[in-house]
């Protein structure tokens, strides 16, 4: 069949610039990628198949476009001799396109590799700064905590040796209080319903003053808390000791919200003088609340660190930064002259230590406070 | 080196000095390449091509590349080179291997082509040889793919 030769002419001419043209915008934007990133193996690739195709444009469309025009003019023998360096390029050419290509996978592989390595290198570097940056502020923590822990325990050997000495004093002046002043006799005149803690605090408030103080101050002594110890339920105890809280509610206006924990084990304490401990938080709570507002108490069990606690928390006007570290001091108190003894917490702080426990107190001004205490789990 | 491994070296030493002086014209001659070599070679190459292009399709797509539209232009143009490169197989196959094709120039403007079989053989041949109507998308495709890549990779630089 004989058919016009025109398109495929005009197909070969326009498609050869085509190719060329082509093939060396894709050089540029492969070498742009490449000073963006000089290291990524990717975009060396790319420019690497770049070149090849322009190369291969170059040879095939120069070796077409020349063909034509060596034709056309009637020199089809020069031709001839062109054609076969123009195909072994292409033939060259091809094949090192094919042969890089074959690479890419493994290229992407160690790409990525690299990628991830630099990634963690970063990371790692980050941390580095970041620790040395932090490391001064670190030392600085560290020795402000270091330097609380030695006021604590300074704190501690104070109030030992001023309980050992006022023990002392107390005892003395217990025994001629006692000679003149009839306990039994007061506890008899108390009525068989009032529970216990009422009880207790009924009697105390029938001393007089300076024996209340005496007998407070004889609380405080380790020898007077080293009392023979009982297995307790805990619960059974505590809830006993958190019935003064009705009484509480009954003479103030105050929400008493309670979450206790339901597994609470048994605890080798001496339950009286547990009780007065939460007595006293509880009325020093009270007090602080002003016999308004909400008076929170919480128990809980941590079987991990093998201790229970109960947290005391109030919403009265707290207790000042200054006064913190002095609240369990002997005859420090925030109340009135004449309204405290300061030695509630002075004689609980003694009676929880005895037990091997701690008690610590979180609070702002105006916001209330939180003492918590933390009692060991003993096995019977 | 072992005494053995010395045996073996000394051993080869000899069979390759018997060859050379022995058999000069099978051991020292360079074979001649012919007419036809150079055309295989060319179609192997565009085998090979082919090949490469069909990998470089899976491999992309395997590696979860083609999410980018940079990248899912350059699977485009390894499809169509795939495309152009059995095209120009088969023309140099029925150009210069079957024999069953003969062109002739009727004038700067026209062709003749004659076929053994079918005419539908003829016009196969001369659609076949518009290659560039595969390989000019090709390459454009293959532009747009890495100057797409160039547009992320600008983003993603202005976003740092």
């Amino acid at each position: 069949m004989t058919v016009t030769a025109l398109p495929i002419w005009m197909v070969d001419i326009i498609g050869a610039v085509a190719m060329i043209v082509l093939a060396f915008l894709c050089i540029r934007h492969a070498r742009q990628l490449c000073r963006r990133d000089p290291g990524n193996v990717i975009w060396t690739y790319l420019s690497w198949v770049s070149y090849c195709l322009a190369g291969f444009a170059v040879s095939r469309s120069a070796g077409h476009i020349l063909k034509q025009l060596l034709i056309f003019s009637q020199h089809s023998h020069l031709w001839k001799m062109v054609q076969p360096y123009s195909g072994s390029i292409n033939t060259f050419l091809l094949i090192i396109v094919a042969a890089i290509t074959l690479f890419f996978s493994r290229v992407w592989r160690v790409y990525q590799q690299i990628t991830e390595d630099q990634a963690v290198l970063t990371q790692t570097h980050a941390e580095l700064i970041d620790l040395n940056e932090t490391l001064e502020k670190r030392v600085t923590e560290r020795t402000r905590a270091l330097a609380l822990s030695e006021k604590q325990i300074a704190q501690a050997d104070k109030l030992a040796s001023i309980g050992q000495l006022s023990s002392g004093i107390a005892h003395e002046s217990t025994t001629l209080w006692a000679s003149s002043w009839d306990t039994p006799s007061c506890c008899c005149a108390t009525s068989k319903r009032i529970t216990r803690p009422a009880m207790i605090s009924g009697s105390l408030k029938n001393m007089p003053k300076p024996a209340r103080v005496s007998w407070k101050i004889c609380s405080i002594s380790p020898a007077a808390n080293r009392r023979a110890r009982m297995p307790s339920a805990f619960t059974t105890s505590s809830r006993r000791c958190w019935c003064s809280c009705s009484t509480i509610r009954a003479a103030a206006h105050m929400i008493i919200e309670k979450d206790f924990a339901a597994d609470m084990p048994q605890l080798t304490i001496d339950d009286k003088k547990i009780k007065q401990v939460f007595i006293n938080l509880l009325m020093n709570a009270q007090h602080a609340n002003g016999n308004r507002g909400k008076l929170k108490i919480v128990t809980r069990h941590d079987v991990r660190a093998g201790n229970v606690t109960v947290r005391v928390e109030d919403e009265g006007y707290g207790i000042a930064a200054d006064d913190i570290n002095r609240i369990f001091d002997p005859f420090f108190t925030t109340k009135p002259t004449g309204e405290g003894t300061g030695l509630g917490l002075a004689v609980s702080y003694g009676i929880v230590k005895s037990h091997g426990g701690d008690i610590s107190v979180t609070s702002r001004l105006g916001q209330g406070a939180c003492f918590t205490v933390t009692l060991p789990v003993i096995d019977a | 080196m072992t005494g053995k491994t010395m045996r073996q070296k000394r051993y080869w030493i000899v069979v390759v000095a018997f060859f050379c002086l022995v058999l000069p014209p099978a051991a020292g001659a360079t074979q001649t390449h012919g007419d036809p070599e150079g055309l295989l070679v060319h179609q192997a190459s565009h085998i090979f091509f082919a090949f490469s292009m069909g990998l470089l399709i899976y491999w992309l797509r395997s590696r979860g590349l083609v999410r980018s539209r940079g990248w899912r232009w350059i699977q485009y143009a390894a499809l169509l080179f795939m495309l152009w490169t059995a095209d120009a197989f088969l023309v140099h196959t029925l150009d210069e291997l079957s024999g069953w094709i003969e062109v002739s120039s009727r004038g700067p403007w026209e062709i003749t082509i004659r076929t053994d079989g079918s005419p539908f053989l003829g016009v196969l041949y001369y659609l076949a040889k518009l290659d560039h109507l595969l390989c000019v998308p090709a390459m454009l495709l293959l532009f747009m793919g890495i100057r797409e890549l160039n547009r992320e990779e600008g983003v993603k630089e202005e976003a740092q």
